[in-house]
């Protein structure tokens, strides 16, 4: 099989941070699925230079980016592959199924551990290039004009430096896998973020935060006790509202002189919509709270166990 | 080693591999990978691999001891995959990390030494890679020599060369000196380097030569003061190990034997100087004595040079009654004694009544200095 390279990978800046701040407030190693797309860009040879363009067309026909949109961690290492690396099929196609949105697929993988070398390591190695040689988990190259398939290669490492003084806190790299060479090929990582710097990247990045999943109901979230400062009776005039959906012709009323009346209707609207998520807020806030107590005590258990006590 | 801080079931495999382990592996550092500094989990193992070191840390995970560790290897080593997971529906060969026991103290041992194997191989199929064509005939010869190791090294500062580490002589160093105490076999390599040449000189140069042991053997035999026969222009190690495998072997009987010839000086001393306080009864290059001279009381340390007899014993005194003020305190001592009258056609008992006599005249100089000494310390 003929393994197709990747120019660079990109990523957005907010997703980048995230997974930083993932491995450096995790206590010990943490690992994940890195999710997203691989495009195919014609790459723009217009140019006013002409000797530059025609070295340009010659060498980068065409060029693929692939670009990392979400990520998913787990709460510690080895879930998905055994100790010596081999891939753990079942398990990986459950972690997918429930941790992938539609459209972005399974790309790769990510390694955090603290204070080590900054280069993949046996392990690391094996699961990689288990991924990458894993027909069944390939996507589909976006845009391409043949079809191709790209396996999960891309693998991103995040360490810390081993001294504490030093400035930076934290060291990444980004490979892609070449199955055929048996070699990780480090790769550029392309932070892209909004602004006018980043106004070429409009076109072929499309930012995006999907929600979470949430299989089954919460409960609490319709409940009164949520939103104790709202009033019952506005409370079901909020309903109401949303009931009746805020048509998009409505908002022409807003315009002319009539405005008046309907901003004091839509402003209630809004006030209601934040007092609720102001009531979501909580309930995360408190849910969160049981969650660090519920893995502390597995901490502690797990110590039991490895026989500190 | 901080025993405290290290999760005890990692800290019992990592014990049982030091200190159960062929090859001397040392612990050069650990470290904690947890965020709040705690308890270490990961360290750098020494590996004696072909007359060097390689270097590779072992990565546990504190917050999960039960897990298997996992290992970043050398910086030179990235292509080195031992365990290559390969596809799906391919057989998953057993090894020590599918079969992980956490509850088992010597699981360590047990993959760091498969691993150590299979680097073996590695660098085995990296040198046979080499396209140098002196290279390849010297491995197809010396294939059947057991135990060779080979280490290319590369690197974008180095030269590139291949090493070789042949291990010498097929007798066992361990069971030949009586009574001795080395835990770790003894051996003693040659290390030939070849530069990886461009083809046409490749015949011209002689590979650089070293005799390499372990570090306990230099007790017994110093390969220091062996004298590598010449490499003739055209040689291949097939044909040079032989002969200098004779001389070697020579030269290792003829340092086994002068252990007798130390042990019946050291007995012929007994004769003037009375029993030894200490003496070292493996190799026999060490003992101790008290004399006294009048009043005066002290210690003579015969420390016996390795080409004993054609070198005399170096003689060190030692005043039981003169102490260098404090904090030393430590007893005044003499230079080291060698210009005494000696010869190497004496018989024992002679040589033993030669140096009594000479100690009781050395003495009274020495009882000087220390007395001397005692007054410039008022």
């Amino acid at each position: 099989m003929d393994d197709i390279s990747v120019q660079k990978i990109q990523i957005s800046g907010t997703t980048l941070a995230s997974l930083i701040q993932r491995v450096s407030s995790s206590v010990g190693d943490v690992d994940g699925l890195l999710f997203g797309r691989v495009t195919h860009i014609t790459p723009l040879t217009l140019s006013d230079d002409s000797s530059a363009s025609a070295s340009a067309t010659t060498s980068d026909q065409s060029t693929l980016i692939a670009t990392v949109t979400s990520f998913y961690s787990f709460t510690s290492t080895s879930t998905f592959y055994s100790p010596s690396g081999h891939l753990d099929t079942p398990t990986l196609n459950n972690l997918l199924s429930t941790s992938s949105s539609s459209d972005d697929r399974l790309i790769g993988w990510f390694s955090g551990r603290r204070k080590t070398h900054l280069r993949p390591s046996m392990r690391e190695s094996s699961v990689t290039s288990a991924l990458a040689s894993n027909t069944q988990l390939s996507s589909q190259v976006q845009n391409s004009p043949k079809s191709h398939a790209f396996p999960p290669c891309i693998f991103f490492l995040l360490t810390t430096p081993f001294q504490d003084q030093l400035i930076h806190t934290h060291e990444y790299k980004a490979f892609q896998f070449q199955s055929s060479t048996d070699s990780f090929d480090p790769k550029t990582l392309d932070v892209v973020n909004l602004g006018p710097a980043f106004r070429g990247h409009y076109s072929d990045f499309t930012p995006k935060s999907p929600f979470p999943d949430l299989p089954f109901e919460v409960k609490g979230l319709n409940c009164e006790s949520m939103v104790e400062d709202l009033g019952k009776k506005e409370n079901e005039k909020f309903e109401k509202l949303c009931d009746q959906g805020l048509k998009i012709e409505r908002l022409k009323n807003l315009m002319g002189s009539q405005a008046s009346n309907y901003t004091a209707e839509l402003e209630e609207l809004y006030n209601s919509m934040l007092k609720k998520l102001n009531g979501l807020a909580k309930l995360v806030e408190q849910s969160s709270a049981r969650v660090l107590e519920q893995e502390n005590h597995n901490m502690k258990l797990r110590y039991k166990v490895a026989g500190f006590e | 080693m901080a025993v405290d801080s290290m999760p005890p079931i990692i800290y019992a495999q990592l014990n049982y591999l030091l200190t159960h382990s062929p090859h001397s592996i040392k612990v050069e550092q650990m470290w904690s990978g947890s965020k709040n500094p705690g308890f270490l989990d990961r360290f750098t193992l020494a590996i004696p691999f072909c007359l060097d070191y390689i270097k590779w840390d072992v990565i546990y995970n504190a917050q999960f001891p039960l897990l298997a560790p996992d290992i970043i290897f050398g910086p030179e080593d990235e292509s080195f995959r031992p365990y290559h997971a390969g596809g799906e529906g391919d057989l998953k060969p057993k090894n020590s990390l599918s079969d992980w026991n956490c509850k088992d103290p010597t699981k360590l041992l047990s993959l760091i030494h498969e691993l150590r194997n299979l680097y073996m191989a590695y660098q085995k199929k990296r040198v046979g890679n080499v396209d140098d064509e002196r290279l390849k005939f010297e491995i197809n010869t010396i294939y059947s020599q057991e135990g060779i190791e080979m280490y290319m090294s590369s690197g974008f500062d180095k030269p590139e060369e291949v090493k070789f580490a042949v291990p010498l002589l097929e007798m066992d160093l361990n069971k030949m000196v009586a009574g001795s105490t080395w835990r770790h076999q003894q051996k003693i390599y040659l290390q030939v380097i070849y530069p990886v040449g461009r083809k046409f000189s490749a015949m011209s140069s002689a590979p650089r030569l070293k005799l390499v042991s372990t570090p306990e053997l230099k007790s017994l035999f110093s390969i220091d003061d062996f004298r590598l026969p010449p490499w003739l222009e055209g040689m291949c190690m097939a044909e040079y190990l032989p002969n200098l495998e004779e001389i070697l072997q020579s030269q290792i009987r003829d340092a086994i034997s002068s252990i007798e010839v130390r042990r019946k000086f050291i007995t012929a001393l007994a004769i003037p100087f009375g029993r030894p306080l200490e003496a070292d009864p493996v190799f026999c290059r060490k003992a101790t004595f008290l004399a006294c001279s009048g009043v005066f009381t002290f210690l003579v340390h015969f420390s016996l040079p390795l080409q004993f007899p054609r070198q005399q014993p170096a003689l060190i005194l030692q005043s039981s009654q003169h102490f260098h003020s404090p904090p030393g305190n430590a007893p005044i001592k003499s230079a080291i004694l060698q210009d005494y009258p000696w010869s190497p056609r004496w018989d024992v008992a002679e040589m033993t009544e030669r140096i009594f006599e000479y100690l009781m005249e050395e003495c009274l100089n020495f009882k000087k200095y220390c007395n001397e000494v005692l007054l410039q310390q008022r």
